[in-house]
């Protein structure tokens, strides 16, 4: 075939640009790391990362769902073990005073103890957050779990005025957490313990007194019922908390497995790359050595 | 006496071949160029003489070496890459856009979602958290705007580029035109017009880059060059004119000798058609895709925030106001929305989060989106960036394809009308040569003549 002396020109001129154009994307590649420098270059596995990391993004929602979550059941058994605490003790108080060999001095002296456990009680079913919000209303957390009215009669002043509604927390696909609580049912023991504190407060109270040993015994039995009611609750904080634990593990697990993915479609192989930085760089150098060769010969050189 | 005649139509000959060979060499870097040659032929001896071997030699014409063929490659090949070439810069720009990790609408939703997630995982009513959703929103809102404004910025430019193409191209009609016309004139009266050729070649390259030509010779010597679907641009030295409109789509006309006709701003091929064709397939479906997305994000949002109640116990108002024809703001917060106003509780009790936890799940339900059909929110701009990745990369692999015919087909000119210093440095030589040999002749005949005189004197 017939060559025009331009013809040379272009050539030299295509490879030129050819060479350089793929040292240039070679060396973006080397210099971020990423083997898709934009989606076009491989649209699939470009679809595929994008997928992998939406899915990344919902994971991480549910892992730090999952500690906000733990935080809040963490606090809760906080609140209801010093409940529980305070049962105990209160409990003991109630066996005490059953004892038939107390004076009325004695009787006297457990009432300031059992006041202030009543009140400590009430306090701790009322227990409000940072944001001022009752942690034990249910849903209802605006309003004191736990009201008490001076006028109604003895044995009903205190009324449990929250709901037993569940707030739950998304912690996994399709798997939701309960994070809230309620003490429906501790207001029982409030108002038996009141009645028992006014008895025994009264001037002439008695050991042995029918009315009075009838309001201990019940007394004694609505520490056990509420005992029961909260370490049952307790129980079930727990086991959350071994369960999210696990949601946890799992997550994390799916969540390295997604950043492995990532790596290998998105990372650039740099072995792969030094080498192909290597044949173009000897292509464009072996360019320029048959540009030098080629661009001396003439025949009006000879002439 | 012949001796002595064909001798000086010798050493004429060998001159105007070097002369030719001298405008070769001249023109060696000329882009365009093609190259001439003399083409010499043997005078035969006059009628009834059967005794002369000849009357010498004569250069009954130049001629342009071409190959109509090649040239008609060579235009073809470069309406090719038009059609790709101009369109590649708009597409690598959309897929920085939206394939940015960081800037991308995939995460615009997901930290929406994730600011609802948050609030639902600490308590519905923190304040903080119902803040973050609103920021967030905001936060979503705006990227829907930004890109909207790439999509309107690129439409705009798009509608400036073709504008231009159209004036370039309106000149080089005219240009065909006139050559035609030089060209028919120098032919009538035969002057060389190798190089008015060359310039018209030249500009009919030009328009072919910009639209779909089909070219075709005349007997006296002008070229008519038509639209490939059907139009005539340019007929002898009538030369037509095209017309861009000014209106909200942009169409274009074309006037020729007094008729107008209504141009498919995508079949005219070329780059016109390249940039019309972006335009209608990709970047408007693209623009409206994006702008489904944010209307059903925003309307779904909505629905779900008015089917429960705020803070305050009032049935939940729009988060979102989408209007649809509003160039920058496209998507908005509505105006003094407060973070109460948020309607995350479903029966009204403030730590109820059954209508947030609703909201939550609008992430994985099905919207239908211009161009993809029924895809979920949470996977719709991936599947729209990868719809965009994978037109671009058609066309940057067809943009590679036309390229490499279209220099393959230079090539081909060039290797018959371009030209080899080589070969004219041989012919420099052989001429030279064919000149003094001539001239020896011409001693030789004159020393003959000589010999003559001196046996008379």
């Amino acid at each position: 075939m017939r060559i025009a002396t331009s013809q040379y020109q272009s050539t030299m001129n295509l490879s030129l640009t050819l060479n350089q154009d793929r040292l240039s994307h070679i060396t973006q590649q080397m210099a971020s790391g990423n083997r898709i420098q934009l989606p076009s270059d491989d649209p699939v596995d470009n679809v595929r990362m994008s997928r992998l990391r939406r899915e990344e993004s919902s994971l991480n929602q549910y892992r730090e769902n999952i500690a906000a979550v733990k935080i809040r059941l963490s606090k809760n058994e906080d609140y209801l073990t010093s409940m529980v605490n305070d049962m105990i003790q209160g409990r003991d108080l109630m066996v005490w005073s059953s004892d038939g060999a107390n004076t009325p001095e004695d009787l006297k002296a457990m009432v300031t103890p059992l006041t202030s456990l009543r009140d400590s009680l009430l306090y701790t079913a009322n227990a409000v957050d940072q944001e001022g919000r009752y942690v034990f209303s249910g849903t209802q957390t605006d309003v004191a779990p736990i009201a008490y009215d001076p006028a109604a009669p003895l044995g009903s002043r205190y009324t449990f005025v929250g709901n037993t509604n569940d707030q739950t927390v998304v912690v996994g696909n399709g798997i939701t957490q309960v994070a809230n609580g309620n003490v429906k049912g501790v207001e029982l023991l409030l108002n038996q313990l009141e009645m028992t504190v006014d008895e025994m407060s009264k001037p002439n109270a008695n050991s042995s007194d029918p009315v009075l040993r009838g309001l201990l015994i019940n007394n004694l039995d609505g520490f056990d019922d509420a005992l029961d009611l909260v370490s049952g609750k307790i129980a079930v904080l727990g086991g959350a908390h071994n369960i999210l634990d696990t949601l946890d593990i799992n997550h994390s697990n799916v969540s390295l497995s997604n950043q492995m993915a990532l790596t290998d479609i998105g990372q650039l192989d740099y072995g792969l790359a030094a080498t192909e930085l290597n044949g173009y760089s000897n292509a464009l150098q072996a360019t320029y050595k048959a540009y030098s060769k080629i661009g001396n010969l003439s025949l009006f050189a000879a002439i | 006496m012949s001796i002595m005649n064909n001798a000086l139509t010798g050493a004429l000959a060998s001159q105007m071949s070097l002369a030719a060979t001298s405008q070769n060499i001249a023109n060696m870097q000329t882009k365009g160029y093609t190259r001439q040659m003399a083409v010499l032929t043997a005078i035969g001896p006059e009628t009834g003489n059967n005794r002369s071997s000849g009357n010498g030699v004569a250069v009954n014409s130049l001629v342009r070496i071409s190959d109509d063929y090649k040239t008609q490659q060579m235009w073809r090949a470069n309406s090719g890459v038009g059609r790709h070439t101009q369109s590649q810069p708009y597409l690598t720009q959309l897929e920085r856009v939206m394939g940015d990790d960081a800037a991308s609408l995939s995460a615009g939703v997901d930290k929406f979602f994730e600011a609802l997630n948050a609030v639902a995982g600490v308590d519905p009513t923190s304040t903080p958290l119902r803040q973050q959703v609103l920021t967030a929103a905001g936060t979503m809102a705006q990227r829907f705007n930004n890109l909207n404004n790439v999509f309107n910025a690129q439409l705009q430019s798009l509608r400036q580029q073709r504008s231009a193409i159209v004036s370039s191209a309106n000149a080089n009609i005219t240009n065909i035109a006139s050559l035609n016309r030089q060209i028919t004139i120098a032919a009538a009266t035969n002057t060389n017009h190798s190089s008015l050729v060359d310039a018209r070649d030249q500009a009919i390259d030009a328009l072919a880059l910009q639209l779909d030509l089909e070219v075709s010779d005349q007997p006296d010597g002008s070229r008519s060059v038509s639209l490939k679907t059907g139009q005539a641009l340019v007929i002898g030295s009538v030369a037509g004119q095209l017309a861009a409109s000014t209106g909200s789509t942009q169409t274009f006309s074309l006037d020729f000798a007094g008729t107008s006709f209504q141009l498919d701003s995508v079949s005219v091929g070329g780059q016109l058609g390249g940039l019309g064709g972006y335009e209608r397939d990709i970047l408007m479906p693209l623009q409206k895709g994006v702008s489904d997305l944010g209307e059903q994000i925003a309307a779904k949002v909505n629905t779900q925030l008015a089917a429960g109640l705020t803070m305050g116990g009032a049935a939940g108002g729009p988060l979102f106001v989408f209007s649809p024809g509003s160039p920058s703001n496209m998507l908005e917060i509505t105006a003094g929305y407060q973070t109460d106003d948020l309607a995350f509780s479903a029966d009204g009790k403030p730590g109820d989060s059954t209508n947030l936890q609703r909201i939550i799940d609008i992430k994985n339900q099905p919207i239908t989106v211009t161009s993809l059909g029924t895809v979920l929110i949470g996977d719709a701009d991936t599947q729209l960036t990868g719809k965009l990745a994978v037109d671009s990369q058609q066309n940057r692999s067809s943009l590679a394809t036309r390229e490499t015919i279209r220099n393959q087909s230079v090539d081909d000119w060039k290797s018959t009308s371009g030209v080899n210093q080589d070969e004219e440095a041989i012919n420099l030589v052989e001429f030279q040569n064919m000149y003094q040999a001539n001239m020896k002749v011409m001693s030789v005949a004159n020393a003959l003549f000589d010999a003559t005189l001196a046996m008379m004197g």
